[in-house]
């Protein structure tokens, strides 16, 4: 079904660009796997900024540090294939604001998030129309925000979340077989970035929350250069993963949460974690492991939240100068 | 009580007055009180010709072939580039169309340069350059995400589409992928006639082309504060201008076309100049925001806003890359898309509509408002 | 007490225990300490009473005294001594509003709210109205009266229909509209579509409405176009004059001074 409202290309579809690189049997011997260069527990910096668009009652732009492949990449073309990608989203937040005059009498602020991946974000090019993935997000990302809002102070009235992923992670190493990442691990570290954006944009809107939630993302992967060094392929447990960089993944877990409360708002947990033992000496489960990885990286995101919600309040407080 | 006393004053903080009495706040700003000394702006500040500062960056998406995010004032828009190949053997109507009409059509693009390229039908037949434009990405208030397009959203779309291909700005030649069949035979003894009886897909010189890039050009407002129109169009030029297209050939092996992943084989597209758009809305003290009873101003009314103007009286002000305020503040809409070739300024299109205040005289004042804007974001769109 | 109070405060941030303080707006109690609920200065604003605690809160309006010397331009908007922080921008009962008519039908108008004044304008309802309401209410500006947010927006409720979905809405009923004679009411009388109302929140209302009245001297009409399309002023409580043509309207007029 074509389009009416949009500009289709043309009818029979496209096809993309495929490298004569890709095509040579899959020795690996032209380009290499990203390796990661950060320590397990080493996060990407994260920019972010509120206030950035005038018209939403509170925004936050957010943009992961490239991973050093792809700052390679980027310094010095050589390869139209991007190694990597790091995330950047834009985030606004309209409201509160009448609910539709379909809705039904709410004596809480209602919450409505939406996340849409720009075309042009991932590099399988998206549809115009919220896939699945997508509305997936929205969920995940509205049970994280709905614990940390005190919606009793706003009846009435609608909040709307909206977030813009310009560019995504990646699901797995481009030079891997489409089914050697089973999950779409790239998911969960939009999801952690939506949660930290969304969170500094409602912050920025000075709508009430019990905390600044922040996401996180700790993954147990196994891979091949560890095990050339030696040490036998022991999964190891890493903060905040870029999923190209890592053979396999086996599980990973994103969680949102408050550090002033100790409380965990949304957890999502995928893979298998039950052959993780992490070493001899570590008797901790897999999962526990993974879900206290994920609040450090939740910790380290909170640090920058706060500086942007700090730099928005003091913007705000000084807003006396140009009212005039 | 006189009925000539003038209503009384509610005091008002600026912000609130700006919310009641939009149209009285933006009339005040531009025309101060003579004894206040104070030149006329407007309520942003700036100049009735001057434009937001602007600035521009591209290449910084890693999925695309080009981008470009390009902020005018607080309105920004993002342009991703993204190309993908249409293969011949996919054109429904390709090996008829060709067969008929490409022999001679061949012998113009080799011999002029691709300025007189009459292929350039291409592109708008085979859909080639795909715009579309997105609003619902929160940039305003009203845009509900998740809906369809908003009917602002499809018409600037269409506009971006027309214009890229009246400005005939990308060429048709930087998008086919050609293929040269090898030749089994002796050189050049193969005649158009025998071709065609044939009915191959073979030309006269043994080359045929075997795809087509299909640029898909994607802009997101992230932020709409106004005049959407010169942000999207300037972040459309300045990822055009980023966009690498990698080589790419025919593989009779395969029966595909492949890329070049190598950088150093890319090549940039070949634009056709750098139109620059810059729209302008009139704002007039008396329509008073739909109020006036009469649609049009007869002659003497005309003539009396004629003589109040040389008297210094100003009754209408044409405002240069309007805010969203002021968009809703106004009828009339001029926008100019303008090129400079040799210090000339040509004008590559002009659209005017919703009022009856601007005309020849104040085009002709637009037009040259319009080349300085050329060269200011010409400047801008270089050093990105 | 330990801690000092930070100037600025973030949502998530203990602020004092409430031993110490009582909670005001912008915070919330957890553990019996006091937390901040939204990003802003802190404000403590002294008790009234020697036995009750001092009230801690996190204001929502810009901290005046913060820029003391940054707002030379803006003299008018300096409020002497702190502003009564505002709850939240939302309106609630007894909040002072200004709105425009967008419907007139003949047992009620419906009004859409633009812009939401102080409610501590509303205190001092039993005394007389002294020079009043029409001014600057304390700083107490909500997020949206920031001049750059609203002038990135369309300004022009007339010209974008949508834009009152984004309002919120409002009824004054036939019986709220004035103190006195209320079974004479003709609501054309009152209101025209268009017109600046000033009302107070009598109820929040259903789903859709909330309802105010403007049934006091200081409530009604503070703006109004004439047929002819000019601003009136208004001549007596019930009429509003054209300066131009000279024709004279009915209305429920405020009392402007």
């Amino acid at each position: 079904m074509t389009d009416r409202r949009r500009i289709n290309g043309p009818p029979s579809g496209t096809r993309p660009a495929v490298f004569a690189s890709s095509l040579k049997s899959a020795s690996g011997d032209a380009t290499e796997r990203p390796r990661r260069h950060r320590q397990p527990n080493e996060l990407r910096k994260i920019f972010l900024k509120t206030g950035l668009i005038p018209s939403a009652s509170g925004s936050a732009y957010l943009e992961y540090e490239p991973s050093a492949s792809l700052a390679a990449a980027r310094s010095s073309p050589q390869s139209l294939i991007p190694p990597s990608s790091a995330l950047k989203l834009a985030c606004t937040v309209h409201g509160p604001k009448p609910l539709p005059r379909s809705a039904t009498f709410s004596p809480n602020l209602v919450l409505t998030t939406h996340v849409k991946y720009a075309p042009f974000a991932a590099r399988q090019r998206k549809g115009h129309i919220r896939d699945a993935s997508e509305r997936d997000l929205g969920v995940h990302l509205e049970t994280a925000l709905r614990g940390v809002i005190v919606a009793e102070r706003w009846p009435k009235s609608g909040l709307e979340i909206t977030i813009t992923i310009l560019e995504a992670e990646d699901d797995r190493w481009w030079g891997d077989a489409p089914d050697s990442h089973d999950a779409p691990w790239g998911m969960m570290n939009v999801l952690a970035g939506c949660i930290t954006a969304a969170s500094a944009a409602i912050a920025d809107a000075r709508i009430d929350c019990l905390d600044l939630v922040a996401g996180g993302v700790a993954a147990i992967v196994s891979d091949d250069a560890v095990a050339e060094e030696g040490s036998s392929s022991t999964p190891k447990l890493m903060l905040d993963t870029d999923p190209a960089e890592h053979k396999s993944i086996l599980s990973a877990c994103v969680v949102a949460y408050m550090p002033a409360r100790d409380e965990i708002t949304e957890i999502w947990l995928k893979g298998d974690h039950s052959k993780a033992s992490l070493g001899v000496d570590d008797s901790s489960l897999g999962h526990e492991a993974l879900i206290d990885g994920a609040i450090n990286a939740a910790r380290g995101a909170h640090t920058v939240l706060v500086e942007a919600v700090l730099e928005s309040a003091e913007r705000y407080a000084g807003l006396s100068s140009s009212d005039s | 009580m006189a009925s000539s006393a003038p209503p009384p004053a509610l005091t008002l903080p600026p912000s609130q007055f700006a919310r009641l009495q939009p149209h009285a706040y933006l009339l005040a700003h531009l025309s101060p009180p003579a004894s206040s000394n104070q030149p006329s702006l407007r309520a942003n500040g700036r100049q009735p010709a001057q434009f937001r500062p602007t600035s521009a960056n591209t290449g910084s998406l890693t999925h695309t072939n080009g981008s470009a995010v390009v902020r005018v004032g607080d309105t920004t828009a993002v342009c991703g580039v993204r190309a993908e190949l249409l293969p011949t053997s996919d054109i429904a109507s390709w090996s008829v169309s060709h067969a008929s009409s490409g022999a001679h059509k061949r012998a113009t693009t080799t011999k002029n340069d691709a300025d007189a390229d009459a292929d350039e039908s291409h592109i708008q037949d085979l859909n080639l350059l795909v715009p579309n434009l997105s609003l619902s990405t929160g940039c305003a208030p009203g845009f509900v995400p998740g809906a369809p397009p908003s009917a602002l959203a499809q018409s600037l779309s269409h506009q971006i589409l027309g214009l890229l291909h009246s400005t005939r700005l990308v060429r048709a030649e930087d998008l086919r992928v050609w293929y040269q069949v090898p030749s089994f035979g002796g050189d050049g003894d193969m005649d158009v006639d025998a071709e065609e009886d044939e009915g191959r897909k073979k030309k006269n010189d043994g080359k045929e082309i075997k795809a087509f890039w299909v640029l898909y050009i994607d802009i997101m407002i992230i932020s709409l504060a106004g005049n959407a129109f010169d942000a999207a169009w300037a972040a459309v030029l300045a990822a055009l201008r980023d966009t690498r297209l990698p080589r790419a050939w025919w593989d009779a092996d395969n029966e595909m076309v492949v890329c070049s992943e190598a950088v150093a084989e890319a090549t940039r597209l070949s634009l056709r100049g750098l139109p620059i758009a810059s729209s302008f809305c009139v704002f007039e003290a008396d329509a008073a925001a739909g109020w006036r009873a009469v649609i049009v101003p007869d002659a003497e009314e005309e003539k009396k806003i004629e003589e109040d103007q040389r008297r210094g009286m100003q009754r209408r002000w044409i405002l240069a890359d309007p805010d969203g305020y002021e968009e809703g503040l106004s009828q009339e809409r001029v926008c100019l898309v303008v090129d400079r070739e040799m210090g000339k300024t040509v004008i590559v299109k002009m659209e005017k509509n919703g009022g009856w205040a601007v005309d020849g005289r104040e085009l002709k004042q637009l037009v040259d408002t319009a080349a300085e804007r050329w060269e200011s974001l010409k400047l801008i769109l270089e050093q990105c | 007490m330990a801690s000092t109070l930070p100037t600025l405060a973030i949502p998530g941030q203990r602020l004092a225990p409430v031993s110490s303080y009582a909670a005001g707006p912008g915070t919330h109690v957890q553990n019996a300490n006091i937390y901040a609920s939204i990003a802003g200065p802190v404000l403590v604003n002294p008790a009234s009473s020697k036995t009750a605690k001092s009230t801690l809160s996190v204001s929502r309006s810009p901290l005046r005294k913060a820029a003391p010397a940054a707002s030379p331009s803006a003299p008018k908007s300096t409020a002497p001594g702190p502003s009564k922080p505002r709850y939240n921008t939302l309106p609630a009962v007894d909040s002072i509003v200004l709105a425009r008519v967008t419907r007139v039908q003949k047992r009620q108008a419906t009004v859409s709210i633009l812009v939401v004044l102080d409610e501590s304008a509303s205190n001092n309802k039993s005394g007389p109205q002294p020079t009043t309401t029409t001014t600057t209410p304390t700083g107490g500006s909500s997020d949206n009266d920031n001049i750059e947010a609203i002038l990135s927006s369309a300004a022009n409720p007339e010209n974008h229909s949508n834009s009152d979905e984004l309002r919120f809405q409002a009824l004054i009923r036939k019986e709220d509209v004035r103190a006195v004679e209320k079974d004479r009411v003709v609501m054309d009388e009152m209101f025209r579509v268009g017109d600046i109302v000033r009302g107070t929140v009598i109820s929040l209302g259903d789903q859709s409405f909330y309802y105010l009245t403007t049934a006091r001297n200081d409530l009604g009409v503070v703006m109004a176009r004439s047929e002819a399309g000019n601003m009136m002023f208004p001549v007596s409580w019930k009429e509003m004059r054209d300066p131009v043509t000279g024709a004279a309207e009915l209305r429920k007029v405020a009392r402007p001074f």
